[in-house]
């Protein structure tokens, strides 16, 4: 079990820099995912734990320690790579093994190890087998198993799920949290699939062009995202975000806030629309409503509106959000938050009347 | 006449290439033949097809012509210690090539591909006074050591390796492996294609190369077979075609075993050596 | 620790010694000698009596017409070879094309003389050749045609070495054709079916331009394979008669032990034709590129 830090890092490659005076604490134990858009870096970060890229400037510390003189292989680390990486001329059961063999592990403790680690990951029956001749899934395992099997204080997993069919990635998903809750170890996994992130983590690490939007929970980074890259990164459909039209301000709400109705609403935002697509999701359907100025998303569990219809769209106070012209979120505490929210009941009172005397 | 062509036209296009391939047979047939002749069956007219007794005799007496149990240990010990020493030598070169970064690379390796367009035909009077030098010429190595760095084979190897993806070796990094083992256990058994082309290509070269040692021997104690067989007809006399086919036969026999059984590998490897 | 960092530096260039060893002692030095040597009278029998001559060797090539006979020589038979092997060979791969067991059979049977010695090759078609009780005559005589002396007539000569090296060859290029032949996408040619193109509008507008970088190199390859001619002359006809098989390798060779500057010199020519010809292949290939 350890801890990681990164201390004023900074990484790059042949003078591009791609990640600058980073700082960053994962806590022992904890289930830790890596998110953010393709090319953000997390691959990055998470080769200089391992220490595969080390770092350009700045420590890695692995419980406390500083880690940038140690070789990959003594930091008892272990990773599992997106396309598996497995030794293909080795069978299963070598595979397996050749980190304990490296580690002059004794043959019966070996034998040992290997077969409690294959029964756990469900290979148990494939030891002899060579990899090409196992499915994906099996291969995933292997990869896995080859991981486990050193006891590593820090297990990496840069998008371990992302080369597996859905049904099998969401099976793969559980068997992951099941087993981080019985190994207890540190886990940083990376992704880029949002979902993934929430379901899994227990902390979300969210990362943009090298840098840290925001370290939470997965229901703080939702519920209270930093600045408007991690409302929109975050959700799905993400965070509607439209201009309110003073001192560079946006303000937005996510699409499940949203309520329609036929008739005009008494909530604090409104504004009248039409229903330009109309997504059924089985329990939820997803309208997009346009207004004169803006697109909507809206998530209903309800499915009564077609497309064409005029609908008012309406948010309730408690689910806006605003966001100052630097991106960042304007907290309900500052003073601000209650002015640009009248601000914005105002404006929806000018809209509705002006949708009524049209209609 | 369409209808009729539809009919003639499979069996003369296979007749056809039955002539070709019988061109391109026929004379090892002819050589096979005549090494069981007699010497005056070699001489009629019109010839002597099937031999009426197989004359044995004639392999005897061309391998008495001279030291011909030297002239096959030589090729043996030099067209094995070649593949062995460039197998050797190729591995490592290859790998640090392919996979690690460091000054000069590019330079040194503009030199590998500088060598292997500088053909033996250009070098071998600077090689051989330098051999001659170091007083190696009355042993195998002048025929062995110029050939320690196969240029192609490094060239092949790399691009091998360079198709490895780095995971495989990061994870192998990761489990604590040293980078020899690295070579050892994981890129070697993965590139077994490439080196049984490589290797299979240097037996045919070397087994089969005349001008080589012909300019590095001066005795018959360090030449290989395929001197000792174009040598027959000084010894034996230039009309006694069934002793020299004989020894012919001997000369051509291990080739084509070996091509009988690695056929397809010996056709794949010197495809690659065309293409790339 | 600081020891192990140093390794890790040094490590790449141990692991590139031998191979550099051998490529800078075997060829690269080689290379610089022998420009020396070329300036050289050289004396084997007592080095210290080596003189130099400047570009005397040089002069010397130039102005003896048994060098512009072996140059000459040389020209023809890599003209006759490169032409009569890549037209033999293209049209045996357009006729081998198809994947067929017996195609396969014989494309091999084709390219077994390649990998026979070329010690081999040479004595069974000298035995053939041979004037008197040889194979060829015989068939020719059958046919009521009359025979030839092949190798021992200066006029004869060089063609039948020609034709030796062009039986020789024809299965290794026929291959590497074939290999380019299939490596065309089916889709071209039905997409050609569709818009009821002939077969010879088919090869002449798709097959022969999407196949002619290999055309290219291969003709490249043979050029330079070529003007390294010797195995066969010096076994065949020892470069005779009368000097009409003398190539530039045979040339070198000969004057190997009793005028190595002079031999010398003659192999710094042979290298300059060979670079030369290397730099052509080098244009062509990075147009090659080019293309795709
Ligand atoms: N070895 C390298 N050399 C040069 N640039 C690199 C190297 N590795 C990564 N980069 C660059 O660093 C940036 C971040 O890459 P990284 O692989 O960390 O992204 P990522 O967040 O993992 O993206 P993805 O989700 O696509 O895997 C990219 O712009 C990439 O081009
Ligand atoms: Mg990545």
């Amino acid at each position: 079990m350890a801890s990681i830090e990164f201390v004023n890092v900074t990484q790059s490659f042949d003078k591009n820099v791609i990640i600058k005076d980073l700082n960053l604490k994962i806590e022992d134990g904890k289930f830790t995912v890596l998110v953010g858009p393709s090319g953000c870096g997390k691959t990055t970060l998470l080769r200089m734990i391992a220490g595969l890229d080390p770092q350009t400037s700045g420590s890695v510390l692995i419980n406390g320690k500083d880690v940038t003189r140690i070789p990959p292989g003594q930091r008892g680390v272990a990773m599992v790579f997106q396309n598996y990486a497995i030794y293909p001329t080795m069978s299963v059961r070598e595979n397996i093994e050749f980190g304990l063999k490296n580690n002059k592990v004794p043959k019966d403790e070996r034998k040992r190890l290997v077969e409690s680690i294959s029964e756990t990951v469900g290979l148990a029956g494939y030891l002899d087998r060579k990899p090409s001749t196992l499915s994906g899934g099996q291969r995933q395992r292997i990869a896995l198993a080859r991981a486990m099997v050193k006891k590593p204080s820090v297990f990496l997993m840069d998008e371990p799920l992302s080369n597996l069919d859905a049904k099998l990635r969401v099976q793969m998903r559980i068997e992951l949290i099941e087993m981080h809750k019985k190994l207890g170890t540190t886990f940083v996994y990376v992704t880029h699939d949002q979902v993934e992130a929430m379901s899994m983590a227990d902390t979300i690490v969210l990362m943009n062009q090298g840098q840290i939007q925001q370290e939470a929970a997965p229901e703080v980074i939702y519920r209270q995202p930093n600045n408007l890259f991690a409302a929109q990164f975050i959700g799905v459909p993400p965070m509607n975000i439209a201009e309110l039209g003073i001192d560079n301000v946006m303000f937005g709400f996510r699409p499940e806030s949203g309520v329609l109705s036929t008739e005009p609403l008494a909530t604090h935002f409104q504004v009248p629309g039409t229903i330009v697509t109309r997504e059924m999701l089985g329990s939820e359907t997803i309208y997009q409503v346009k207004s004169e100025e803006q697109a909507y998303m809206i998530k209903c569990t309800e499915d009564r509106f077609v497309v064409d219809q005029e609908v008012y769209l309406g948010v309730e106070a408690g689910n806006l959000f605003f966001f100052g012209a630097d991106e960042n979120r304007i907290d309900r505490e500052d003073g601000r938050f209650s002015s640009y929210l009248e601000a914005l009941g105002g404006r929806s009172k000018v809209l509705v009347m002006r949708g009524q005397a049209n209609g | 006449m369409s209808f009729e062509w539809k009919y003639v036209r499979a069996p003369l296009s296979f007749l056809l290439k039955a002539i070709v391939l019988m061109i391109f047979i026929f004379p090892f047939l002819w050589m096979i033949s005549t090494s069981l002749q007699t010497f005056q069956e070699t001489l009629t007219f019109p010839p002597t097809w099937i031999p009426s007794i197989p004359q044995w005799v004639n392999f005897s007496t061309a391998m008495n012509a001279g030291p011909f149990l030297t002239y096959a240990r030589n090729s043996i010990i030099v067209t094995f210690s070649v593949i062995l020493i460039q197998v050797l030598v190729m591995i490592p070169a290859a790998y640090a090539f392919a996979k690690y970064r460091f000054a000069g690379k590019e330079i040194l390796f503009s030199f590998v591909l500088l060598a292997f367009m500088i053909p033996g035909q250009v070098t071998f009077i600077p090689v051989y006074l330098m051999l001659a030098d170091w007083g190696l010429i009355n042993s195998l190595l002048p025929q062995i050591l110029p050939f320690m760095a196969n240029a192609f084979g490094i060239f092949l190897l790399r691009q091998y390796f360079m198709q490895i993806p780095q995971e495989i070796i990061e994870s192998a990094r990761l489990d604590n492996a040293s980078e020899f083992k690295i070579i050892w256990k994981i890129m070697v058994p993965m590139s077994m294609p490439a080196l049984a082309t490589i290797a299979l290509f240097s037996f045919v070269s070397h087994w089969n190369d005349y001008f080589w040692p012909l300019v590095m021997t001066d005795s018959a104690a360090v030449r290989p077979l395929t001197m000792g067989i174009a040598m027959l007809r000084e010894t034996e006399g230039i009309s006694n075609w069934h002793i020299i086919m004989a020894g012919n036969v001997v000369l051509v026999i291990p080739i084509l075993i070996v091509y009988l059984f690695a056929s397809k590998q010996i056709v794949k490897a010197f495809v690659y050596s065309g293409i790339k | 620790m600081d020891k192990k960092r140093i390794w890790e530096a040094v490590r790449p260039y141990v692991m590139i010694l031998p191979a550099m060893t051998g490529i800078v002692l075997f060829v690269l030095y080689p290379v610089a000698y022998l420009i020396k040597l070329s300036f050289y009278k050289y004396n084997l029998m007592n080095k210290d009596k080596s003189k130099f001559i400047g570009t005397d060797n040089y002069t010397q090539i130039f102005s003896r017409e048994d060098f512009y006979t072996a140059l000459l020589n040389t020209v023809v038979y890599t003209i006759g070879v490169v032409v009569l092997t890549l037209v033999l060979s293209l049209i045996i791969a357009v006729w081998l094309n198809k994947r067929k067991r017996f195609n396969a059979i014989v494309q091999a049977g084709i390219f077994t003389p390649h990998i026979i010695s070329i010690v081999s090759v040479a004595l069974v078609w000298m035995w053939l050749m041979e004037p008197n009780h040889g194979l060829l005559n015989f068939l020719l005589k059958t046919f009521g045609l009359p025979g030839s002396t092949w190798l021992q007539n200066s006029s004869t000569a060089m063609i039948s070495i020609i034709i030796v090296s062009v039986w020789q060859n024809i299965g290794y290029y026929t291959l590497i054709i074939v290999a380019a032949l299939q490596s065309i996408p089916p889709s071209i040619y039905e997409a050609a079916a569709l818009d009821n193109a002939s077969k010879f509008q088919v090869f002449r507008k798709i097959t022969l331009p999407l196949i002619s970088p290999q055309l290219f190199f291969i003709l490249i390859i043979m050029t330079i394979g070529s003007f390294k001619v010797f195995d066969t002359v010096k076994i065949m006809t020892g470069g005779g008669p009368n000097g009409a098989t003398t190539t530039l390798v045979y040339y070198i060779y000969e004057f190997r032990t009793n005028s190595i500057g002079y031999a010398s010199a003659t192999g710094v020519v042979l290298m300059a034709i060979i670079a030369l010809l290397t730099v052509v292949y080098f244009r062509v290939l990075s147009k090659k590129v080019h293309y795709q």
